[in-house]
């Protein structure tokens, strides 16, 4: 289904990326995706899929940031942002930070390294994961670039890998 | 080791660095500035796979057969476009972001061939400008999409070089190409890098300074401290109280002081060694806050003084406590106005050497080339000194006072070798002085049909570690806090206090955007008291030609408010019919340093072995375009064509000196300067001479600007031979709370260039819209600054609304053919309009900035 989409664009946004990438039998993050498939079921736009971490991914292309997915995700883990923010954090433990890097190996713990690297002020440790205020962020990556455990991503590929 | 491509050229390096570093100092693609180096400012943006990304954020090994973009890189017919389009759209002021502008250009371009105007904001909209307001970057951008759409450039060049033309500024190439070099840009053969170690404390006591490991590391090359000042220690740019280095036993006064300095082979090394230094202090409560600057039993900032004011202004004519005693009308309000900081996008850097004469030579950024020489002579001890204007990039009052200049000359006059001292951004932050902030007690009293019977008020402000202008500043708040109206009976008081704060100093507009902030807010008030308009209310009081100033000056012919309220009337009352929130405020300028202080402009014109005429002046151009305006006066007022002339850089060995670009000055002062210059070498060209005959004459101009002193025994001083008068409106819209419009109506005489004045007013305004509505200097109480620039709030390019500058072109004086500087008063009136926008909006009125409750605050 093709929608004329007006520019600043916008779309949803899952923030986790790993599917407890190290942890198993149900030692593994609660916070995260859980790859229920709901946000997938509710889209109209095939926006959403299953990545081969088993959790759900929005193709910014199709998405048109109606929100839907945001709001029957179990987790409470999309939001809708605005493309044009590349710098996105991908994780949403609430775990602290010696529990966090158990469930998952690419879990935020909170370190904070983020928050101080920021010249913009942008970002900020939230329960336990860092979170961007995309109004006052520059999309400069330093973030991305010091991030010890690859939790936040430039979209775009260039500073990190997209997955 | 990693591999990847710069430019089409495949590269390699062993070292992981950021990509800024490897380019500048590697490959010397030095197109790519370095602003701050923290993913801020945007000046270093080089395109990678498609993408813009800022060099400094990337490390090298993370680039494996990646595919890296800079300016350089750009093919001829690329560099041809983009030149012609921020040439001709007048883009380009200081230059210092221009590179990384076009690298966005061309990032969005290359995928999108017809940009919407949403579209290119958002281009643009992660690199900072501070010059233009991004409004004419947008334009760029515009025209370089439909350039290379139809394939060919304009055939439209700028025939005519005359005064009133739009022509494209002279050095519009070596800025949107990056070939012209910001003292950073010099790499010299053996150059050290030199850096100095701060003080831990605002205010201690230095015990002891221990060098020895530093110099024992390898690589370093000399370690300095006060002792070893061959010269003055004590320097300023009136008052010579700021140390260069702190010595022993000496008090520290602000956190940015330096207690030492290093000189090593590379950077790294010299910030090793700095983190050897010892130094022991006896840490001394630091004085935060102008209340505890004027206590009674307040420390002293500093031993020499016998308290902590700096200056004190008395200023009265007329009786004001009677006339408002007598007022129908009264109000009274206290206002606040913040910490600014310039954040220019250049940081301060110096490189000196050596030169052939045995000279310490300066490369250098700064607002007079000549204020440099001499106090770099102090330091020294000597006069064997140059000093050569590299490209300045941006300035606004920031770069007047010494910063690395003399630290660099210092460094090697001791190491005898060429040193480059660059202040990282953080240091600039914390080192350079900054906007006052201001209280202010401002009391009005009108008459039932609002005409303005009396103005009373105190000001104080907070002029932190040391003098640097902190008196003038307060000088001028208080001569121009009457504001533009006819009116007899003023009074004010200020006082500027000495704190363990960062200094404050000059910031364009000169004190006069505090206190027009709060007479003009005053007057927004008494306007909805006597029940006629904020726009009527000013054309009443508004001076007009051959009346008195509450100064005593009575103005000339030139004198325009009346025109620039009568160019935003109907713009004014269209927004009012249709119910929409507007607000507006008028200001007066001076253009000269004024009030009895000898003030003069310096022109030689040489014509050189290339039989072109080459213009020598020692008056700094940072980013105004006064090479251009020189250019355009001497086109003028001879009979040369534009390419028979040179603009050179501001120098001090044959340039002579022509004042600090400070006070809207240079292009009256000089510029009238260089027409005396001009007439002189007519006289010769009348005669028949052609160019080839007239090489190594040298013509020369001078202009001094006569006025009287503050308080001068005369019935109508002078106290300034010009000023510019400004009215600028802000509408916001309804719904969003948002700036929709704003009109600047700005009378600077005879506009020289029309477009370079266009984007002083639209850059002027938009940096006045951060003062207004966001931006923040915060400093905690151990007065530390606690922002980086990433945060300061300065406005984006997505964020600036639809501005409207208009340019009243009223015949001037008759000096510099009617022209008056426009610099400063374009970031005047702006505050008190949006403020006045915003109580129209909410019925909330404001007393403070920035302002809160905005959709424009930083909020979380």
């Amino acid at each position: 289904m093709a929608v004329k989409k007006r520019f600043p664009y916008r779309a949803a946004l899952v923030a986790c990326n790993g599917g407890c990438r190290t942890a198993k039998d149900g030692q593994g993050c609660a916070d995260g995706c859980i790859g229920c498939g709901a946000c997938i079921q509710e889209c109209k736009f095939g926006a959403i899929f299953l990545n081969e971490y088993g959790v759900a991914e929005v193709d910014e292309e199709k998405c048109i940031a109606c929100g839907k997915c945001a709001k029957v995700c179990p987790q409470e883990i999309i939001h809708i942002h605005e493309c044009a923010n590349y710098i996105v954090v991908k994780c949403s433990n609430k775990s602290k930070g010696a529990a966090a890097k158990k469930q998952c190996e690419v879990s935020c713990i909170g370190c904070g390294i983020c928050e101080k690297t920021c010249t913009a002020g942008a970002i900020r440790v939230t329960e336990n994961h860092a979170v961007i205020n995309e109004e006052l962020c520059l999309s400069c990556g330093m973030c991305a670039v010091k991030c010890p455990r690859h939790v936040i991503y430039d979209l775009r590929g260039i500073y990190t890998e997209i997955k | 080791m990693v591999t990847f491509k710069v430019n089409g050229r495949t590269v390699q390096t062993e070292k992981n660095q950021k990509l800024l570093r490897f380019l500048r100092d590697e490959l010397h693609l030095t197109s790519v500035k370095d602003g701050c180096s923290e993913g801020a400012c945007g000046a270093c943006t080089v395109i990678i796979d498609g993408k813009t990304c800022k060099a400094c954020v990337p490390d090298t090994d993370s680039l494996d057969g990646r595919e890296v973009i800079t300016v350089e890189g750009l093919t001829e017919w690329e560099e041809q476009v983009y030149t012609y389009a921020y040439g001709k759209a007048g883009a380009v002021q200081c230059g210092f972001c221009i590179p990384g502008m076009v690298m966005c250009t061309k990032a969005l371009l290359d995928v999108n061939k017809t940009p919407s105007d949403d579209e290119i904001r958002y281009a643009l909209r992660n690199n900072y400008c501070r010059c233009t307001g991004y409004v004419k970057i947008m334009d760029a951008v515009r025209l370089a999409a439909k350039i290379l759409d139809a394939g060919v450039l304009p055939d439209d060049g700028d025939q005519n070089w005359a005064i009133g033309n739009r022509v494209s500024r002279i050095d519009v190439e070596e800025k949107v190409l990056g070939t012209g070099r910001y003292p950073d840009d010099f790499y010299l053969d053996g150059m050290l890098y030199g850096t100095a170690l701060r003080s831990q404390y605002a205010r201690a006591r230095v015990l002891s300074i221990d060098t020895s490991k530093a110099r024992a590391l390898e690589g370093v090359e000399a370690v300095v401290t006060a002792g070893d000042i061959p010269g003055e220690n004590k320097i300023g740019h009136l008052k010579h109280d700021q140390y260069t280095l702190i010595p022993v036993g000496g008090l520290t006064h602000y956190l940015g002081d330096a207690i030492a300095l290093v000189a090593a082979k590379d950077r790294e090394t010299a910030e090793k060694a700095k983190k050897l230094i010892k130094v022991e202090y006896e840490v001394l409560p630091p004085v935060h806050t102008i209340e505890e600057a004027a206590a009674p039993d307040a420390h002293k900032v500093f031993d020499e003084e016998e308290n902590n004011i700096c200056a004190h202004k008395h200023i009265s004519r007329g009786n004001a406590e009677e006339a408002i005693q007598n007022s129908k009308y009264v109000i009274s309000h206290h206002f606040e106005t913040p910490w600014t900081e310039h954040a220019f996008l250049e940081p301060e850097c110096a490189v000196a050497f050596y030169d052939e004469d045995g000279d310490v030579f300066i490369y250098s950024t700064d607002q007079s080339a000549h204020q440099t020489l001499h106090e770099c002579s102090l330091v020294l001890g000597t006069d064997k000194v140059k000093v050569q204007n590299a490209l300045v990039g941006g300035g606004f009052g920031g770069k007047e006072d010494m910063t690395v200049q003399h630290l660099a000359a210092l460094l090697t006059y001791v190491t005898k070798k060429p040193v480059k001292v660059k202040l990282t951004r953080a240091e600039s932050l914390l080192v350079h002085p900054k906007r006052h902030p201001f209280y202010m007690d401002m009391t009005m009293g009108c008459d039932e049909h609002g005409n303005i019977m009396g103005v009373k008020a105190t000001v104080v402000s907070d002029t932190g570690a040391y003098a640097s202008l902190g008196g003038p500043v307060l000088e001028r708040a208080c001569t121009h806090a009457a504001g533009p109206y006819h009116y007899e009976n003023f009074e004010i008081e200020g006082t500027a206090y000495y704190t363990n704060n960062p200094p404050a100093g000059a910031f364009r507009g000169f004190g006069v955007t505090q206190t027009c902030f709060a007479t003009e807010t005053l007057l927004n008030m008494m306007a909805d008291r006597v029940g006629i308009t904020p726009w009527e209310i000013r054309y009443r009081n508004a001076i007009r030609p051959g009346e008195v100033l509450p100064n005593g000056q009575i103005v000339d012919e030139s004198t325009g408010l009346i025109e620039t309220l009568e160019a935003v009337r109907e713009d004014y009352e269209t927004a009012l019919a249709e119910g929409k929130p507007v607000g507006i405020g008028c200001a007066m300028k001076n253009a000269g340093v004024g009030v009895g202080i000898p003030d003069t402009g310096r022109v030689k014109l040489i014509v050189e072995d290339d039989e072109k005429l080459h213009i020598y002046s020692g008056a700094s151009c940072i980013g105004q375009g006064l090479g251009t305006v020189l250019v355009q006066m001497v086109v003028t007022n001879t009979d040369l064509k534009h390419e028979d002339i040179v603009y050179e850089r501001s120098n001090t060995w044959i340039a002579p000196d022509s004042g600090t670009t400070s006070g809207s000055r240079q292009t009256l002062i000089t510029g009238e300067a260089c027409r005396r210059a001009c007439e002189k070498l007519m006289e010769d060209r009348k005669t028949g001479k052609s160019l080839k005959d007239m090489r190594g004459i040298v013509y020369y101009g001078e202009y001094l600007a006569k006025t009287d002193p503050l308080g001068a025994n005369v019935p109508n001083p002078v106290s300034h031979v010009a000023y510019g008068y400004a009215t600028q409106m802000c509408i916001l819209n309804k719904k969003t709370g948002k700036m929709e419009y704003i009109v600047a109506a700005h009378d600077v005489g005879k506009a020289v260039n029309p477009l370079s004045c266009e984007g002083q007013i639209e850059g002027g305004v938009v940096m006045s819209m951060g003062y207004a509505l966001r931006e923040k200097y915060p400093i905690d109480e151990n007065c530390r600054p606690i922002q980086k620039y990433g945060s300061l709030g300065l406005f984006r390019a997505h964020e600036v609304p639809k501005i409207k500058a208009i340019v009243v072109d009223k015949p001037g004086l008759n000096v510099a053919c009617g022209a008056i500087g426009i610099g400063e008063i374009t970031s005047i009136p702006t505050a008190p309009a949006i403020a006045d926008a915003y109580f129209r909006y909410d019925g909330i009125r404001r007393y403070s900035l920035p302002l809160t409750d905005t959709p424009y605050e930083r909020k979380w």
